[in-house]
C-alpha cells in the first residue's frame, strides 16, 4: 500500500486540492504498477460521503421490487464481488440470469461493461440489473421514489451532494463512487512488481512468463485484459448466448465475450460468461484440448493448424502456481467494502477501544437464540460429515449455516452485539462460504479450523450453549498451522482434519460452560 | 471543507457566470421571439386514436395502436439565404407522447426575429448526447424520470421511436400470449470504433409557400404531422405477421428507414384552445 501514489486523484486539479491536502487515506489511488484509469473522475469526483452513500445503496435490498435483493446479493466481497458458487447468478424469485455474475474490482480501468460490453459507462451499469426482470425487477424511477420516502437517505444525499434532492445522476454517481474505490492491487504479484519485498518463486516466475507468452495477447498487461471482445472457443452447443453480437449485430462478433482479467480467480469460480468451468484446471484443459473451431474463433487460438494452446502438464502447473499469486487477500478481506464492515479500527468511535472480553454480550432474544441453535445444529452436521469424509454433507451443512449467519436479524441485537457480530462474521462468514463452495474435503478442512475458532468466539461471547462445549485443538492440522473444533462431549470423536486416517492429536484447550 | 459539493463547484460557478453574460448579450444584441411546434400524430390521412380504432398497413395487415411516442431533438431553423439558426442543444430535446397531449406542443425560445423557410431536426437522440455523462441527461432524457420507458439499459441507449399495439396478424407462437406487436427502435451507432447500428434519422421540412415570421416577443405557431403508419410503410412494407416485435435486432434498420419520412409540415397554426397542451416536456423541465 505504501508505495502507491495518490496522483490519480490529486491530478484532477483544483477541485480536489483541498481534498488532497487533507491527511486522510485517499479514496482512490492508482497503484504504481497500473496504467492511468479510464474513468473520468473529473465528472464524478469522489468524496468520503459520496462513497459511503454508494456503499449504503449497494447493500440495500430496497433497490429490488420485493426488497429482497441488493447488488451485494450477486456481488459478494469474499468472492471478489461475484456470486459465490453460482454459474448463472440468482436474482429475484430465484430466477436465473442469463450469465455468470462478474467480479467487481478495478472497474476504473474498464471501458465497456457486462460480458457483451453493451454498457459503455460504469455510471449507467446499475440500470441493467434494476430493469432486468430476472435480477431486481424494478425501475430506477420507482427506486428513487422509495429512497425519497425514507428517513435516512435524504440527509445522506445532502452530505454527499449538498442538498437532499434524490435524482438519477446522484444515485448513479454515488454507486459508481463506491465501486470505483474497489481496487485490487495488493496480490503477491503486485508486491513483487512494485518491489515491496516479495519475490515470486521460480515456478511462479516461469508461470508468469508462460502467461505473458501464451495468454498475454488477450489477458494483457497489469489488468490481464486487453478490454476487447473475443471468442475463446467454448463449445457452442452448451449455450446459445451470442454475446457481443447482440449488441453490434455484426456477424464477426458472434460468440465473442469480453476478455476478463485474471485477478482473484481463487474465489471467483465458476469461470466463463456462463460459469461452465468449475476449476482452473478445467480452464487450462479447455485451452489445451477443448477449443472448438468456429467462424469467429479468435485466430490466436488457431495457429499453425492447431486448435487451442499447446500446454504440457508441467507448464499447466506453473501457470496455476502463477495465477495463485494474483489473489489479493488484502482486498478480499477489506472492511471498507464489506456489507457490515466496521469502519477502520481507529475510526470505530465508541467501539474502537472496547475490550470485548469485558463486555456482557449475552444474547437473550428468543428469535436470535433459535437462529443460532440452528447454526450449532448445522455445525454438528458439518463436523460429522468431515469425520465421515462426506464432502457433500459438509458442503450442504455449510451452505445452510451460512444462510442463517448471513440473514440473522441484526436489528434485534444491541449495538454492542451488532458490532461484535460484524467483527466475527467477517471471518466466520468467509470460512463458512469456503467450506460450502466445494465438496472437496481437503479444501473444506483448510477452512474448518478457522470457522470453528470464530464460532467459538461467538458462542462464548453470546452465551449460546446450554450444555458445556469442548474446544479441541490439533497442532498438526492444516499443514501444521493447527486447527480447532467444537464438540458436545469431552471425547473428541475422532479428528475432523484427518478423518478416517485419524491422527490422534487433539487436545481439549477450553471448555465453554453455560 | 474537503467535500466537493455540487453547489460549491467553482468551475460550475464560472461556467454559469459566463453563460449568463452570453444570455445577457444575446438579449441586448438581438430581438427574439418563440416558435411553437404543434405535433399532430396521425395514421395516413386519419387521426391517430389509441386502442379503439383499427387501421390497415400497406401489407394489408390490420392494426390498432396502444402507444406511440418518440424523441425529436437538435432543432434548426433555415432562413431564405440558406443560413440556419441552431437552437442551443440543451434546450433542444423533446419527447412527444400520444398519450400526453401536453407533450405534443413544444416551444423553441429565443429565436432571432426574421423569416424562416424550413425546420430540420433529429429523430431520436444524437450520438454525442447518447454517449454523454449522466449529468447531461436531464428532463426528458432522465432515465430515472421522464425518459424511463425510452431507454435500454443492457445496450445503453435511448429508444428513439416506440409504437405498440394489437393486430390479428400477430402469430401466437413461442410464449406469446397476446396479439401484441412492439416496435422499439433505437441504437445510436456505438462508441468510437465500437460500431453498432445507427438508427438516428434527420427530418428536413420546408415551409413551402408559407412565410414563417418570428417577431420580437411574440409566438409563431406551426404544425407538424407525424404519420405513425410510416413505421410500417415505405421502402420496406412491414408484415406484422413476420415481424411482430422489433427491438435491437437487425430488422430495426428497415423501420428506421421508414420512419425517416414520417414527419410533414402542416401549415401555420393558431393558439391551441386551453386544455390542449398545458406544458412542455423538454430538457430543461
Ligand atoms: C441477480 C444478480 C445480480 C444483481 C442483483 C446485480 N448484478 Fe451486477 N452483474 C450480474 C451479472 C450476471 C453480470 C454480468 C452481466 C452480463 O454480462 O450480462 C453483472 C455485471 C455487473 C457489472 C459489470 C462488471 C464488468 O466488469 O463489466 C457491474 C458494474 C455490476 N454488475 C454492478 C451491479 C450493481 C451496481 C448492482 C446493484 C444495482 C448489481 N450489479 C446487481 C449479476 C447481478
Ligand atoms: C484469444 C484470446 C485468449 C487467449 C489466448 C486466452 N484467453 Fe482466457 N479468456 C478469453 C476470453 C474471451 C474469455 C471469456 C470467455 C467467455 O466467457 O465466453 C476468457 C476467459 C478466461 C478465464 C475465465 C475468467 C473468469 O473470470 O471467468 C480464465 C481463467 C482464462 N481465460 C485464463 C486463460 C489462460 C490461463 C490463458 C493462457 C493459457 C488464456 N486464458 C488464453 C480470451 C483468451
Amino acid at each position: 500500500m505504501t508505495l502507491k501514489t495518490g496522483i490519480a486523484l490529486c491530478g484532477f486539479g483544483v477541485l480536489l486540492l483541498s481534498f488532497c491536502t487533507k491527511n486522510e487515506p485517499a479514496l482512490f489511488e492508482k497503484p504504481a504498477n497500473f496504467p492511468a484509469p479510464t474513468y473520468k473522475f473529473a465528472e464524478n469526483p469522489l468524496t468520503a460521503d459520496g462513497v459511503a452513500l454508494g456503499k449504503m445503496l449497494f447493500y440495500d435490498a430496497l433497490l429490488s421490487k420485493d426488497n429482497t435483493i441488493s447488488c451485494g446479493s450477486c456481488h459478494q466481497l469474499s468472492a471478489g464481488f461475484t456470486q459465490h458458487g453460482h454459474a448463472l447468478s440468482h436474482g429475484i424469485n430465484d430466477l436465473l440470469t442469463k450469465r455468470n455474475s462478474m467480479p467487481l474490482f478495478n472497474l476504473a480501468w474498464s471501458t465497456d461493461f457486462g460480458w457483451d460490453g453493451g454498457v459503455h459507462h460504469l455510471d449507467l451499469f446499475p440500470l441493467v440489473p434494476l430493469q432486468n426482470p430476472s435480477e431486481m425487477d424494478e425501475t430506477l424511477a420507482d427506486v428513487l421514489e422509495k429512497l425519497r420516502k425514507t428517513n435516512q437517505y435524504p440527509p445522506l444525499f445532502t452530505r454527499a451532494f449538498g442538498s437532499p434532492e434524490i435524482n438519477t445522476e446522484r444515485f448513479l454517481k454515488a454507486l459508481s463512487q463506491f465501486m470505483l474505490t474497489m481496487v485490487s492491487a495488493d496480490s503477491r504479484y503486485d508486491k513483487a512488481m512494485r518491489n515491496e519485498g516479495v519475490t515470486l518463486t521460480e515456478a511462479e516466475q516461469e508461470g508468469l512468463a508462460l502467461v505473458r507468452q501464451k495468454c498475454g495477447n488477450c489477458h494483457t498487461g497489469e489488468l490481464f485484459t486487453d478490454n476487447k471482445f473475443r471468442n475463446n472457443g467454448l463449445k457452442r452447443e452448451l449455450n446459445t448466448d451470442e454475446g457481443r453480437y447482440d449488441i453490434t449485430l455484426l456477424n464477426e462478433d458472434r460468440f465473442r465475450f469480453k476478455v476478463p482479467g485474471l485477478r482473484n480467480l481463487a474465489v471467483t469460480a465458476p469461470y466463463m460468461h456462463d460459469g461452465r468451468l468449475e476449476t482452473l484446471e478445467a480452464v487450462l484443459d479447455h485451452y489445451s484440448s477443448g477449443v472448438e473451431d468456429s467462424p469467429t474463433l479468435d485466430p490466436l487460438l488457431k495457429q499453425n493448424g492447431r486448435l487451442g494452446i499447446a500446454l504440457t502438464a508441467d507448464e499447466k502447473s506453473k501457470i496455476l502456481a502463477f495465477l495463485q499469486t494474483l489473489n489479493d487477500d488484502t482486498f478480499l478481506k477489506n472492511n471498507r467494502f464489506a456489507e457490515f464492515g466496521l469502519p477502520e479500527k481507529p475510526q470505530q468511535g465508541s467501539m474502537a477501544t472496547i475490550d470485548w472480553s469485558k463486555v456482557d454480550l449475552t444474547l437473550t432474544n428468543p428469535v436470535l437464540k433459535t437462529s443460532f441453535d440452528k447454526v450449532m445444529g448445522y455445525y454438528r452436521d458439518m463436523l460429522n460429515g468431515l469425520l465421515a469424509e462426506d464432502g457433500a454433507t459438509v458442503k450442504q451443512s455449510a451452505l445452510r449455516m451460512l444462510n442463517i449467519l448471513k440473514n440473522v436479524d441484526r436489528s434485534q441485537m444491541t449495538e454492542q452485539q451488532r458490532a461484535f457480530y460484524a467483527l466475527v462474521y467477517e471471518d466466520l462468514g468467509f470460512d463458512t462460504e469456503h467450506v460450502g463452495e466445494t465438496g472437496l474435503i481437503a479444501h473444506q478442512r483448510d477452512h474448518f479450523g478457522d470457522l470453528s475458532k470464530n464460532l467459538y468466539r461467538l458462542v462464548k461471547a453470546f452465551h449460546l450453549n446450554k450444555k458445556p462445549l469442548y474446544y479441541h485443538f490439533c497442532p498438526k492440522a492444516v499443514y501444521n498451522q493447527g486447527g480447532y473444533w467444537l464438540t458436545e462431549t469431552a471425547d473428541s470423536k475422532g479428528n475432523p482434519f484427518f478423518g478416517k486416517h485419524d491422527e490422534a492429536c487433539g487436545t481439549i484447550s477450553h471448555v465453554v460452560l453455560e | 471543507m474537503h467535500k466537493t459539493s455540487y453547489n460549491h463547484n467553482p468551475m460550475k460557478t464560472i461556467l454559469l457566470f459566463v453563460a449568463s453574460i452570453l444570455v445577457a448579450m444575446n438579449t441586448v444584441a438581438q430581438k427574439t421571439g418563440s416558435v411553437e411546434i404543434q405535433f399532430d400524430n396521425v395514421v395516413g390521412n386519419q387521426d391517430l386514436v389509441l386502442k379503439d380504432k383499427t387501421y390497415t398497413n400497406a401489407n394489408g395487415d390490420e392494426f390498432a395502436v396502444s402507444l406511440f411516442q418518440y424523441y425529436v431533438s437538435n432543432f434548426r431553423l433555415t432562413r431564405k439565404d440558406g443560413s440556419e439558426y441552431v437552437v442551443p442543444q440543451d434546450e433542444s430535446y423533446f419527447l412527444i407522447r400520444e398519450q400526453r397531449p401536453e407533450t405534443q406542443r413544444i416551444v423553441l425560445k429565443n429565436i432571432p426575429k426574421g423569416t424562416y423557410v424550413g425546420v430540420s431536426f433529429v429523430i431520436g437522440v444524437d450520438s454525442l448526447r447518447s454517449a454523454s455523462d449522466v449529468s447531461r441527461r436531464q428532463g426528458c432524457l432522465d432515465v430515472g424520470g421522464e425518459g424511463k420507458d425510452m431507454y435500454w439499459a443492457w445496450n445503453s441507449g435511448y429508444i428513439f421511436v416506440k409504437m405498440e399495439g394489437r393486430s390479428p396478424q400477430v402469430p401466437m407462437t413461442g410464449n406469446r400470449k397476446d396479439l401484441v406487436f412492439m416496435y422499439h427502435i433505437g441504437l445510436f451507432g456505438g462508441m468510437g470504433d465500437k460500431k453498432t447500428l445507427n438508427n438516428i434519422k434527420a427530418a428536413n421540412l420546408s415551409f413551402g409557400a408559407d412565410k414563417v415570421r418570428v417577431k420580437t416577443d411574440d409566438i409563431t405557431r406551426i404544425g407538424i404531422k407525424t404519420d405513425a403508419s410510416k413505421l410500417l410503410n415505405g421502402s420496406t412494407n412491414v408484415s406484422i405477421a413476420a415481424n411482430p416485435s422489433v427491438m435491437g435486432g437487425p430488422y430495426s434498420k428497415h423501420i428506421a428507414d421508414n420512419y425517416a419520412t414520417m414527419f410533414s409540415y402542416d401549415g401555420l397554426k393558431k393558439e391551441l384552445p386551453a386544455g390542449k397542451g398545458a406544458g412542455v416536456v423538454g430538457m430543461n423541465e
